[in-house]
């Protein structure tokens, strides 16, 4: 007999039921709702966990001198990287990497990490860090889950301090630049030239990054599944490699010249003349670009930047100098091409001028009846304030400009400076009164209202040894390009030439430079930069005081091969130690002689030493070199970045 | 023994039989997928073996007639008290909490067959009551049977087990016929027992790592980072699975361990990743097919005892599905409560299929002799 069901029971078991329904009906809801509507969301939800994007960085192109020694190179370097998005407490962080891997950092400075990065949640704490730091970060998962080592290329210098001026250096992407140079890509480690050919050739070098898209598990790790290989994950996006670059650059040239400056500041460059290939560019002192591609301590830039040397000056375009005598076979030029003096012009020296009521004074007690060839070859600056007097401020303006004196001559490194080359017009335009004949008498001895960067005379002996063709001078090997083509004659040429060439070979105050059989043709320069040196011997004077000594010239004088400049600053006379330094170019260059058997061995750095412990925290650096001001004139006297330069001898204001 | 499958053949619930085979498959195979390619590869053939002695174990539940099971439900009731008050002692700590007596090579959790033996214990004293109603006296012994096994897991201290005890009690006051004075006046001796327990272990015998777990149990937002990690992860694993899954071994948050816990409390969270909706509902429909299965047999049982058997496994089973599926969907707090059948675990399997045991026995023994 069945036990009679009581009517409360039944009700129960419905009640029960209904209960038993609306918990399954609930779940039913909930899965179709997640599942069917939700569906697509949550599959993108669950993509996004497990795909990362990884950055496949593309090396920056090499750089190679003439002859394929490699100037810069990439080298493999590790970086410390706090990954905010994965969540956790950075003061932890930062109080579990003081305790793992004795890496102090503060909190702000992770702030400020944060704050430049190009993406927000990534910040770079340090670059160059050691290997082992990888195993250490594996090892503590749990207490340095934000934390993760990223590979990255860097730039490494074989040469070291050698051509650093020309080669520049790189710095990590800043706001700024990504503005410029248009890079879009969100990537902490994007380098891009801050100097010298790394800036000018920055697009060239630089390449594109690809994309990779790795499966990656909760902790990040990259997991490789075949069941799990899903559309899209592994796709790549090849990096383009930077294209390699030659440079023009003879290295061996590039080492025994910068040797030469043993100690001395200054600057020199080597030229073809006919080419504008740039063989050998000097900026003294230097600077290891090295030191960028490490992490730049604040402190480091910071002495850098105050160092009073300025090592971050690219001399050979920067520096804007007096061209002192240098500039005489220019006045001899426009006299001749204008028709105003002959070789045989003959002025009297008695070793002083007066002229407007100041005298104007020659280096010598006086030359006596000098012709042109003659002053050219003693540097005779009474005979060069007549010519220059004839000649006229007007005439030396526009010759001046054809050879692109004052002008920038366009070579292929960023910042060049314009010097100065005064003229009535030049005065005018800038408030500081009429001309005065007084003014024109400096300028025809190369002081003055004149200030010229190093490239830009060696532009102008080039053009002298080239007979009128201007080249643009080039780092970056590629085909010539002609700037212009000066009209002169060759009758006026072959005047001036033959001065230079006395200057050298003919007992003239460039003899240092003489090399038999290669009839080198030059003139050197001194550059008042105190008038207390006037009639002083300037070796008697205070290093800082002395004048600056120049050189410029070209070789051989029939069919030249190069053109050179050389200036030391405070170092006396040109015929000195400019000549020296240039004598020890030209004879690797003609004779093969090789380093050893000139100055010291200057056996280039094979590398730099590997990366220590201890990395640098890297800052907003490096920024660029300070831009040179267009016209360095204040208060109407040319003054150059490098030089403290007095009132020139007998200026009448 | 030749009877008695005879009888099981003609009266026996095989479509409860079926339906919890169907788990026990689908259990292996979640079991094994959740930790395919882990350190908790072993897991998978473990389960598998537990599913087998799961079986064996059924069957014996379901050919011994439930009224000869209820003369030995004292003795088992006390075993299991004895255990786990042995465990208390000497048993093996496992996350902090006392609650596995290991033998050799197979760790079991006394309080997952205590559960039932308090159920069949408590369907005994009905067998010997003379007026066959659930009273307010009855209703106080039936809890006490339930609160002293539940207690001493309390103190292990495993929380999550211990509020599986619950739905028993539930079960015993469905059945019950009680004015609502005396309602509560047995809230009120609950009550008034629970904090005196509480007070008492407080300051006697929890050590601060069991007080800790207390303060987090009771207060989940002190964790909430975790959980709420844990409960994002299950939903994109749920919601990602979409109509058809994304196949066996194929679930990406299961596999690349996004989704917590996927073989044990998060293992319907792999369901719905890796079998979709079609899959997660299906699995749904078995457990609600096998609770309603239950409720028929509730009107069906021939006694009181029987109902109350029949009314501790819809109970137990329907806590564990609400709290677990609930958790994985999002829609209740996280609880460790593992998905009945389906979550990696002997102890469980083997104490829910005793429940499902018993009233397959009770359906197959329904009628009067």
């Amino acid at each position: 007999m069945r036990p009679s069901l009581d009517a409360s029971l039944s009700a129960k078991a419905t009640f029960l039921r209904i209960l038993l329904w609306t918990v399954f009906l609930a779940f039913g809801l909930r899965l179709f709702y997640l599942q069917v509507l939700q569906g697509n969301t949550y599959r993108t939800l669950s993509e996004n966990n497990y795909t990362r994007t990884i950055v496949l960085r593309s090396p920056r192109g090499m750089l190679l001198d003439r002859n394929g020694k490699v100037l810069c190179r990439n080298r493999v370097s590790f970086s410390l990287v706090m990954d905010t998005a994965k969540g956790g407490s950075i003061d932890d962080t930062i109080a579990a990497m003081k305790r793992i891997l004795e890496f102090r950092i503060a909190r702000s400075e992770v702030d400020a990490a944060l704050h430049r990065s190009p993406v927000a949640s990534l910040a770079v704490l340090a670059r160059d860090v050691p290997p082992s730091w990888l195993q250490k970060i594996e090892a503590h998962q749990q207490e340095l889950s934000m934390l993760r080592i990223e590979m990255e290329l860097r730039r490494d210098y074989p040469f070291g301090l050698y051509a650093g001026h020309a080669l520049g250096y790189v710095g990590l992407l800043s706001p700024e630049d990504a503005e410029k140079l248009k890079i879009k890509e969100k990537d902490p480690f994007i380098e891009v030239g801050k100097a010298g050919v790394e800036k000018a050739a920055n697009v060239r070098l630089m390449g594109k990054n690809g994309v990779r898209t790795a499966q990656v598990n909760s902790l990040g790790r990259e997991v490789e599944d075949p069941k799990l290989r899903l559309p899209g994950v592994g796709l790549v996006e090849e990096p383009v490699s930077g294209k390699p670059l030659t440079l023009n650059l003879d290295m061996d040239l590039q080492t025994i010249v910068e040797n030469g400056f043993a100690g001395e500041t200054g600057s020199a460059v080597f030229m073809k003349p006919n080419t504008g290939e740039i063989l050998a560019w000097v900026s003294v002192p230097e600077f290891n670009p090295n030191l960028f591609s490490k992490a730049v301590s604040a402190s480091d830039w910071q002495a850098l930047m105050e160092d009073p040397g300025k090592p971050l000056l690219n001399r050979p375009i920067q520096g804007a100098y007096p061209p002192g005598s240098t500039f005489k076979p220019f006045v001899a030029l426009v006299g001749l091409q204008e028709g105003i003096l002959t070789a045989s012009t003959v002025f009297s020296c008695g070793g002083v001028w007066e002229y407007g009521g100041h005298a104007f004074h020659c280096w010598s007690k006086g030359h006596g009846a000098i012709d042109m060839l003659t002053a050219i070859q003693n540097s005779c600056n009474i005979y060069f304030y007549h010519a220059g007097d004839r000649v006229g401020i007007e005439r030396l303006d526009k010759w001046g400009t054809l050879f692109g004196l004052g002008r920038k001559t366009g070579v292929d490194l960023p910042g060049e400076t314009t010097g100065v080359l005064g003229s009535p017009a030049w005065k005018k335009a800038r408030g500081l009164g009429p001309w005065y004949p007084g003014e024109t008498l400096p300028i025809s001895i190369g002081q003055g209202y004149l200030t010229v960067t190093p490239l830009q005379l060696l532009s102008f002996y080039s053009t002298l040894a080239t007979g009128g063709v201007r080249y643009r001078p080039r780092i970056v090997s590629g085909p010539p390009e002609v700037l212009s083509t000066v009209d002169v004659s060759p009758e006026a040429l072959a005047v001036v030439k033959e001065g230079l060439w006395r200057v050298v070979n003919g007992g003239g105050t460039g003899k240092g430079c003489q090399i038999p059989g290669y009839d080198v043709c030059a003139k050197t320069g001194t550059a008042q930069v105190v008038e207390a040196s006037s009639g002083k011997n300037t070796y008697s004077l205070e290093k800082g005081e002395r004048d600056h000594a120049w050189i410029a010239g070209f070789a051989p004088r029939n069919d030249p091969s190069v053109a050179f400049v050389v200036m030391v600053e405070h170092g006396g006379h040109g015929g000195d130690v400019g000549a020296r330094i240039a004598k020890a170019g030209l004879e690797y260059l003609f004779l093969g002689k090789k380093p050893g058997e000139v100055a010291g061995p200057p056996a280039p750095l094979p590398s730099q030493s590997p990366p220590t412990a201890a990395p640098e925290v890297p800052t907003d650096l490096p920024p660029e070199p300070p831009p040179p001001e267009d016209q360095p004139v204040p208060e109407g006297i040319p003054a150059s970045p490098a030089t403290e330069q007095g009132n020139p001898t007998g200026v009448a204001p | 023994m030749k009877d008695a499958l005879k009888a099981f053949w003609a009266d026996g619930d095989h479509l409860t039989t079926l339906l919890l085979l169907g788990l026990l498959v689908a259990g292996s195979v979640m079991v094994r997928s959740a930790t395919f390619g882990t350190k908790f590869a072993g897991l998978a053939p473990r389960q598998t073996a537990w599913c087998f002695v799961a079986v064996a174990v059924y069957f014996v539940a379901v050919l011994v007639p439930y009224d000869i099971w209820l003369e030995y439900s004292y003795i088992l009731y006390g075993l299991c008290v004895v255990v786990l008050l042995a465990v208390m002692i000497l048993g093996h700590s496992v996350a902090g909490s006392r609650s596995w007596l290991i033998l050799g090579p197979v760790g079991f959790q006394p309080s997952e067959l205590a559960k039932f033996a308090s159920a069949l214990a408590g369907a005994g004293y009905i067998k010997d009551l003379s007026h066959k109603v659930i009273g307010f006296r009855e209703f106080s012994i039936l809890s006490a049977i339930v609160a002293l096994p539940m207690v001493l897991t309390l103190l292990q201290p495993d929380f999550g087990t211990a509020t599986t005890f619950l739905p028993i009690i539930l079960a015993a006051f469905y059945l019950s016929r009680m004015t609502l004075g005396q309602i509560l006046k047995w809230a009120a001796m609950a009550l008034v027992g629970l904090v005196v327990l509480f007070v008492l272990g407080w300051f006697t015998f929890f050590k601060p790592y069991q007080k800790e777990r207390i303060v987090t149990f009771l207060n989940p937002s002190t964790n909430i980072r975790g959980a709420g990690y844990q409960v994002h992860q299950a939903r994109i694993a749920v919601g990602s699975g979409e109509l058809t899954g994304k196949g066996l071994y194929s679930g990406t948050q299961n596999r690349l361990s996004f989704l917590p816990a996927p073989h044990t409390d998060f293992v319907f969270g792999v369901v719905s990743e890796e079998t979709g909706f079609l899959g997660a509902i299906s699995l749904l429909l078995v457990f609600l097919a096998l609770l309603s299965r239950f409720l028929s047999t509730l009107l069906l049982a021939r006694d009181l005892e029987g109902r109350y058997l029949v009314c501790c496994a819809f109970s137990v089973v329907l806590y564990h599905l609400f709290i677990n599926v609930g958790m994985v969907l999002g829609l209740v707090p996280t609880t460790g409560i593992p998905l009945p059948f389906i979550s990696y675990g002997g102890s469980s399997l083997i104490g829910l299929t005793l429940f499902v045991g018993m009233a397959a026995n009770v359906r197959a023994h329904r009628f009067v002799r």
